[in-house]
């Protein structure tokens, strides 16, 4: 069955041709000077969406597409002037700027996106990069043109208008696509990645990989857009790949409105033809406005100017799909385990597993292992380890020793989105959600592992596992599908966030408290519906509880965790009848441990 | 012996720049890209003082002064909304540097300009003849070390400080009021970026742009240094010193830029920096 797929191609259509027709009288009713410098607004505008579609969008804050766009112009300028025009040499400036840039992006993003990096190290590389460009150029003598950069050289004989004209249409196609993009449900993902990175990744989404090729592809808009610029103006200098022009895109991004894409693109042309106007007059007075109006915007009004104008006119400017527009749900066609140990003898195995802080020891000689079909339930006083060890579960690069075998598979020392792709699906302690995306978007980005999302429409249906349906219908979320998160109560984002590791198909199970902070009725429907995930579906589940009541109920297995070591390993009555769990949990006040 | 004492006393410049930053995100959790505006300020303030025709010596505390004074007032009114939007907080300090930066040159032009400096000449030291002003800034630079760790270690506000760094929740639960730590620690960086940009104009020419490169080498230095006094000394002497190297063996381009590329890759492999764990 293909499915329906909602977008805003007709929307999006009506705005371009509009803004074509704008452009197209544009040379007819402006001035000469007016039409110069928008070409050039045009062209730094196109820039802004691509730091607006990192920043605002993905929340990578960038100040280095300067230097792909100066990349893209320096190719230009280099061709051109060593070895001059001709329609030959132009394609393969073209060719060399997009290639350089997005070799430098593909560089930037290996650096600035591995596993675990702070947001800050990703800002910190975007700095060094227009700085080593800039230097390069510096050094470059007589080839780059040093400080004075490159000038005079032939170019496209092409007049001005005819310019204005290729400028905006390139200005409309790139906002038209990013419109498309960030409203799809590929745009979605870019906006869960801000929202809570690392839940992403435990969905099975490979987090680097989205931001590098979310770099690269910026990138090369960047270097088009650069290479227009050296085009039309025949003349290229250091400073337009330099970090401060990198920030002034940041600024007039930050103005406009981060995170709609109508807000940087007025805020670009704006801000730039008055520069032109103003700057001859009063130069220093004029940037010393806008950098008045930027610490303002950031201080008081972080989103901008544009939400602010489209809440006087009422119209939703931001991303993401409209409010009341909700999938429908419909049973997802289900390959659990496909590809994985279907025959396989251990769902999980750990052998010699081992996590220390130093010198600290949280976790001491770990093994064991559980197949299909079991409820195993780890247990221990605060500080056992419990928590540590769904980590080393979850993710290869936690523990400090041994190993964990996972439908079989090694996850060595395997990123989490890795370990979700043999089958591990981890529920974390505290509701673990997107705030500012609805229920039916974060069940989606639970299914972008399975269900390549489009990028550029909306799947009219949400398809899920039997499983996730069924924890949506029990707790009544399935009649919250368009609500935000942020507006649901305690329990159903528990249960919201249940139903999305459900969605991931998985056939182990982690669950960090999963009753936490639930009503009694609620507990018991959990519960219920874990037992018959084991039962019916065959899944491997992994409880750590604390309540024992709890656990007695629905436990086919018990393993009592107590400083870091496994002291019990067997059913539920050996554990309940245990003389050492009694002193544990009871009377030992020698043996509570440190706490973790 | 002559390259020896060039990287002492680069390090020893770098270190005075780069302090004034450290307290700041230490305690802060906050990069303050105001700070090469601070230090431009402090410049500025020197060459007031040498305007004035008044001793060089005194641009010291006078920079230090108008640049606490000014940190009192930008923590109140932009730095105190941010502290829960930490890369917000990178833009709207950025956003104030540029304001600083149109405020001097609209009051002092955008000319280069110099400043008097308090001592002239080179020294015989150790057999070399060498600067005698780098050669008061290892011992300034030292002095500062000394005294950042007096205040840090030996006084109640200093205690309070590392409360707040290690646990703010906690140090407010303690009943210490974070929101004074802050200020004065704010204020404190401000006043030493000012300090710092006094203390490096008599070797530079004042302009209104000249905070930025050092604002990039500072933010550097305290990216890969954790948030240790003693660790940025060894970050600085270590860049410092390869900067240096660069720059004689191979070239000043590349000197340039050896401080960020090597603190990027050193990030890159180890996120800690020259910290202990």
């Amino acid at each position: 069955m293909t499915p329906r797929r909602r977008s805003d191609f007709k929307l999006v259509v009506a705005f371009s041709i509009g803004a074509l027709v704008l452009v197209a009288v544009g040379p007819a009713v402006l001035p000469d000077f007016m039409i110069n410098n928008l070409v050039r607004a045009f062209l730094y505008a196109v820039v802004a969406l691509t730091v607006d579609i990192l920043w605002g969008y993905t929340g990578i804050l960038t100040f280095g597409q300067s230097a792909f766009f100066g990349v893209g112009a320096y190719a230009t300028g280099l061709v051109f002037t060593h070895m001059g025009f001709s329609p030959g040499n132009a394609a393969l400036a073209l060719g060399i700027g997009c290639a350089t840039s997005a070799a430098a992006a593909a560089l930037v993003g290996w650096l600035a996106f591995y596993q675990g990096a702070s947001p800050l190290y990703a800002s910190v590389v975007t700095l060094v990069l227009p700085i080593i460009v800039t230097q390069i150029l510096f050094s470059g003598g007589t080839f780059t043109g040093s400080s004075s950069g490159l000038s005079g050289f032939e170019s496209f004989d092409i007049e001005l208008r005819t310019w204005f004209w290729i400028a905006g249409a390139f200005l409309v196609a790139v906002t038209a696509a990013a419109w498309m993009f960030v409203r799809s449900d590929a745009g979605r993902v870019l906006v869960a990645i801000r929202e809570n990175e690392a839940r992403c990744e435990y969905l099975g989404i490979n987090v680097s990989r989205v931001k590098i090729w979310l770099m690269v592809a910026t990138a090369v808009i960047a270097a088009i857009a650069g290479y227009a610029f050296a085009g039309v103006q025949m003349v290229v200098a250091p400073e337009y790949a330099g970090f401060v022009f990198g920030t002034e895109l940041v600024i007039w991004v930050a103005l406009g409105g981060r995170g709609t894409l109508i807000g940087p693109v007025i805020g670009t042309l704006l801000i730039d033809v008055s520069t032109a106007y103003l700057s001859g007059n009063l130069p220093f007075v004029w940037k010393l406005i806008i950098g008045v109006a930027f610490v303002v915007v950031i201080v008081a009004l972080p989103q901008g100017i544009a939400p602010l104008v489209s809440r006087v006119f009422r119209r939703p400017l931001r991303g993401g799909a409209p409010r009341d527009e909700v999938p429908e749900l419909r049973p997802a066609t289900e390959t659990p385990l496909a590809g994985l140990a279907e025959a396989g003898h251990h769902a999980i195995a750990l052998s010699g597993v081992r996590k220390n802080f130093g010198s600290l020891g949280v976790l001491e000689g770990i093994e064991f292992s559980a197949q299909r079909g079991e409820l195993l339930s780890l247990v221990g006083p605060n500080g056992a380890g419990k928590t540590t060890l769904m980590r080393c579960i979850s993710d290869g690069a936690e523990r400090s020793g041994g190993s964990v075998l996972v439908n079989d598979h090694d996850i060595g020392r395997k990123a989490p989105h890795a370990c979700v792709a043999f089958g591990v699906g981890r529920k974390f302690q505290n509701a673990n959600t997107f705030d500012a995306l609805t229920v039916a978007q974060s069940l989606r980005i639970a299914r972008t592992r399975l269900e390549t999302p489009s990028l550029w429409a909306r799947d009219a249906s949400l398809d899920l596992p039997e499983a996730a349906l069924k924890v949506m219908q029990a707790t009544g979320l399935d009649q919250f599908l368009g609500m935000e998160v942020r507006h649901l109560s305690h329990g159903q984002k528990q249960a919201l966030e249940l139903a999305m590791v459900l969605a991931l198909e998985p056939s182990v199970l982690l669950l960090d408290e999963p009753t936490a902070g639930l009503t009694k009725p609620e507990r018991m429907q959990i519960g219920r519906v874990l037992t018959e995930l084991t039962g019916r579906h065959g899944l491997c589940i992994l409880l750590v509880e604390h309540d024992l009541d709890f656990v007695r109920e629905i436990s086919s297995r018990v393993i009592v965790l107590h400083q870091g070591r496994i002291v019990l390993d067997g059913t539920v009555a050996e554990v309940v009848e245990s003389e050492l769990v009694r002193t544990i949990y009871a009377g030992g006040g020698h043996l509570a441990g440190a706490r973790s | 012996m002559s390259q020896l004492l060039d990287i002492v006393t680069s390090a020893a410049i770098l270190y005075a720049v780069a302090a004034g930053l450290l307290i700041v995100f230490g305690v802060m959790k906050i990069i303050n890209f105001a700070h090469g505006g601070f230090l431009t300020v402090g410049a500025y303030s020197a060459l007031i003082v040498t305007k004035l025709a008044w001793n060089p010596w005194l641009a010291l505390p006078f920079a230090f002064v108008v640049g606490g004074v000014l940190g009192m007032v930008v923590e109140r009114v932009i730095v105190r909304p941010l502290y829960a939007r930490p890369l917000d907080a990178i833009l709207a300090t950025w956003g104030l540097g540029i304001v600083l930066g149109q405020l001097i040159t609209l009051y002092f032009g955008r000319e280069v300009q110099f400043v008097a400096s308090p001592v002239q000449g080179a020294v015989d030291f150790l057999g070399e003849s060498y600067s005698q002003y780098r050669l008061i800034l290892v011992i300034v630079a030292v002095a500062l070390a000394v005294a950042l760790a007096l205040v840090l270690n030996g006084t109640r506000l200093g205690l309070q400080a590392r409360a707040v760094i290690m646990n703010e929740t906690l140090a407010r639960g303690l009943g210490i009021n974070s929101g004074v730590v802050r200020f004065v620690t704010f204020s404190l960086g401000a006043g030493l970026a000012s300090l710092a940009g006094a203390l490096i104009t008599p070797l530079s020419s004042v302009d209104p742009g000249m905070g930025v490169p050092w604002l990039v080498s500072a933010f550097m230095l305290v990216l890969v240094s954790g948030i240790s006094l003693l660790s940025l000394g060894v970050a600085c002497l270590v860049l410092g010193g390869a900067q240096v190297l660069v720059s004689t063996y191979g070239n000043a381009v590349l000197g340039g830029l050896t401080i960020v590329v090597l603190a990027a890759l050193i990030l890159r492999f180890r996120p800690q920096g020259f910290a202990r764990d």
